[in-house]
């Protein structure tokens, strides 16, 4: 069984075996190549064409059969005659309309051609060598040189690319090396390689830069595939020891902490199972994927990765629907006030109560006030990325009463107004007076258990026109509606002093020193 | 080699001749010349006489007409052009100049054949 091709020669469709056409391409090739500089290439070409495409015809219906093989191709040759034939008997023709081919291109007369056979990028280096009978490498070399003035090498050596044409056929081949054409050379070997369709700088240009990226991108994938295997891994372990971690420490209250605190404590080990299902699945893909790039590995077994995936989506619905159910508990607001009556004094100090920044562990230690912390916890000041927001604020307003209070307005969120309602209810806020000394705490603090439900406070200082205040520093980040900043005059002292007018808070230019320390 | 390069050159001289020859004795089809130059064992390639017979035509010689063919496309049948005619003549003439000379040549007379071809120049 052999392969045939049809081809259309003469105006007639021929059936081929495929040596018998590689073996006429290269001939018509050559013809054509021959009669090149012939002004009636086209013509002659076209009758030897023409008069191939007949006697194939005779041999076919001569011999009873289908398909012409190689040997009726050389037959056909031998009586059409090769190249070298027509060489001859044009050898002496000095006819004077054709003064071209009294210099046939051929007779170890060498041409320059691109050699991309043996090329780097197009050929070019090799071709001039080829040329100038020089060892392709040190026209490489001096072509590299010649890069480094200036860059005129790369723009030289593109233009060359662009002007000279590439070695297409063998005959090309063989007037580039200087080698007499002959049809013998080509009967030899028969893997001489089918005659490319011609085809423009462009697309040659884009083949070479496709087949560098093949070579050096590969180097730099697999560079690179290694890093994500190694960074990989490192991630997972972490994901795993944080897993671990997380479950660990499951006694003390991790879900009671800011992030996990948005997360009812019922979905909280399912959700937390989700989570990392979702974030481990993709990097442990990654890395296989990584590890089978960078080291040739088998890839991996579909029923495996069929499996990944189906848990990996498994994953997705589970946090999915647990997301949407704590996204459901933050659907209702509900906001309550309660109003502190205060003890007027001529000169107020306002601070943030630093006895009460304690962790939980502190204030079980100390034993602080067990009769108010009982079941209760005390949230950190808001200042990490991990922490919970914050959740008081304080505004400064003129009494228009004559008297002190103090407005605590609470909120939260939930999943009806009732539960949102309860919410607020259970925020505890910590508020002492002694004497003319107000102290607020940071935070909330929210019965053991409760999770975050944007729970807030809001507070609102009535304060009687003419009375003095002095604001800690550290009160400064809770305070809206002033800034703080504008009136912070000198950096020695932990207050600053403001005035209650009929025109609002105003600030006190020159504090006095012997209220710095109180 | 050089006994082949003579052969060879004396060969192309006459092929056109030839060629012209054959065609002036009427209409032919390029493989039918070629027939005829195998069987007057001059040509050894067809493809040596497709640019012979395009140069022929280019230079005004020959002219040619296409003719249906029952098998395969279209041929092309050469005709001599008054010019071709012309120069046949010509070449007629010459021919009978070189076959004079070989023969002179070869019977080895020398003042005679001088005077005869000069007789029949004038």
């Amino acid at each position: 069984m052999k392969k045939t091709l049809n081809i259309n020669i003469g105006n007639s469709i021929i059936h081929l075996e495929e040596d018998a056409y590689e073996t006429l391409t290269v001939y018509l090739n050559e013809v054509k190549h021959h009669f090149a500089k012939n002004a009636d290439d086209f013509e002659i070409v076209t009758d030897i064409e023409n008069r191939i495409a007949e006697m194939f015809g005779e041999m076919l219906s001569q011999q009873q059969k289908q398909v012409i093989d190689i040997q009726d191709v050389q037959t056909v040759i031998a009586q059409m005659g090769s190249v070298k034939d027509f060489e001859n008997s044009e050898e002496q023709d000095e006819i004077p309309g054709n003064p071209q081919q009294a210099m046939p291109p051929h007779d170890g007369i060498k041409k320059l051609f691109r050699d991309t056979d043996q090329a780097m990028i197009a050929g070019v280096c090799v071709g001039l060598g080829h040329y100038l009978n020089i060892e392709a490498r040190w026209v490489r070399l001096a072509a590299l040189l010649s890069i480094f003035m200036g860059g005129s090498g790369i723009l030289i050596y593109l233009i060359m690319w662009i002007v000279i044409p590439k070695a297409e056929t063998k005959s090309d081949k063989m007037a580039m090396r200087g080698e007499e054409a002959n049809l013998r050379g080509f009967m030899n070997s028969h893997q001489n390689p089918l005659v490319k369709q011609s085809r423009g700088f462009l697309a040659e240009f884009f083949e070479f830069l496709g087949n560098f990226i093949n070579g050096t991108g590969k180097a730099v994938l697999k560079l690179l595939a290694t890093a994500i295997v190694i960074f990989g891994s490192f991630l997972l372990l972490m994901l795993i020891i944080s897993l671990a971690g997380v479950f660990g420490v499951w006694d003390a209250d991790v879900y009671s902490y800011f992030p996990f605190s948005i997360i009812n404590e019922a979905y909280f080990s399912k959700m937390i199972l989700a989570a990392f299902v979702v974030f481990m699945i993709p990097i442990l893909a990654l890395v296989l994927f990584s590890i089978r790039v960078a080291f040739n590995g088998k890839p991996v077994h579909k029923t495996v990765s069929f499996g990944l995936l189906i848990i990996w989506l498994a994953g997705i619905a589970v946090s999915v629907f647990y997301i949407a159910k704590v996204t459901a508990e933050f659907k209702e607001s509900a906001e309550f006030a309660q109003v502190k009556e205060l003890v007027p004094h001529q000169t107020m100090v306002l601070s943030v109560d630093k006895t009460r920044f304690f962790t939980k562990e502190d204030s079980l230690n100390y034993k602080i006030d067990p009769i108010n912390y009982k079941g209760r916890r005390i949230l950190k000041d808001g200042r990490g990325p991990l922490d919970q927001p914050r959740n008081m604020n304080l505004r400064l307003e003129k009494s228009e009463n004559g008297k002190m209070t103090l407005s605590e307005n609470y909120s939260a969120m939930g999943k009806t107004f009732e539960m949102a309602l309860k919410n607020a209810q259970n925020i505890h806020y910590d508020f002492q007076q002694r004497d003319s000394v107000l102290n607020f705490s940071s935070g909330l603090e929210l019965l053991k258990k409760s999770n975050y439900r944007a729970q807030e406070v809001q507070l609102i200082l009535y304060v009687p026109v003419g009375t003095r205040l002095k604001i800690n520093h550290n009160l400064r980040d809770y305070l809206t509606g002033y800034s703080y900043w504008d009136c912070d005059s000198n950096d020695n002292q932990d207050f600053s002093e403001w005035m209650m007018t009929e025109n609002g808070l105003e600030c006190l230019s020159e504090p006095k020193d012997d209220h710095s320390d109180k | 080699m050089i006994a082949e390069n003579t052969q060879t050159q004396m060969r192309k001289g006459i092929l056109e001749y030839c060629v012209l020859l054959i065609i002036s004795r009427g209409e032919i089809y390029a493989s039918d010349i070629i027939a005829e130059l195998k069987l007057a064992k001059l040509l050894v390639v067809e493809g040596t006489l497709y640019p012979l017979l395009t140069r022929l035509k280019n230079n005004g010689l020959l002219s040619y007409n296409w003719v249906e063919s029952t098998s395969g496309p279209p041929r092309k049948y050469y005709v001599l052009t008054e010019e071709g005619k012309a120069i046949l003549g010509q070449l007629d003439h010459t021919w009978q100049e070189l076959a004079y000379a070989i023969n002179t040549s070869k019977k080895g007379t020398t003042m005679e054949s001088e005077t005869q071809i000069n007789l029949t120049k004038s």
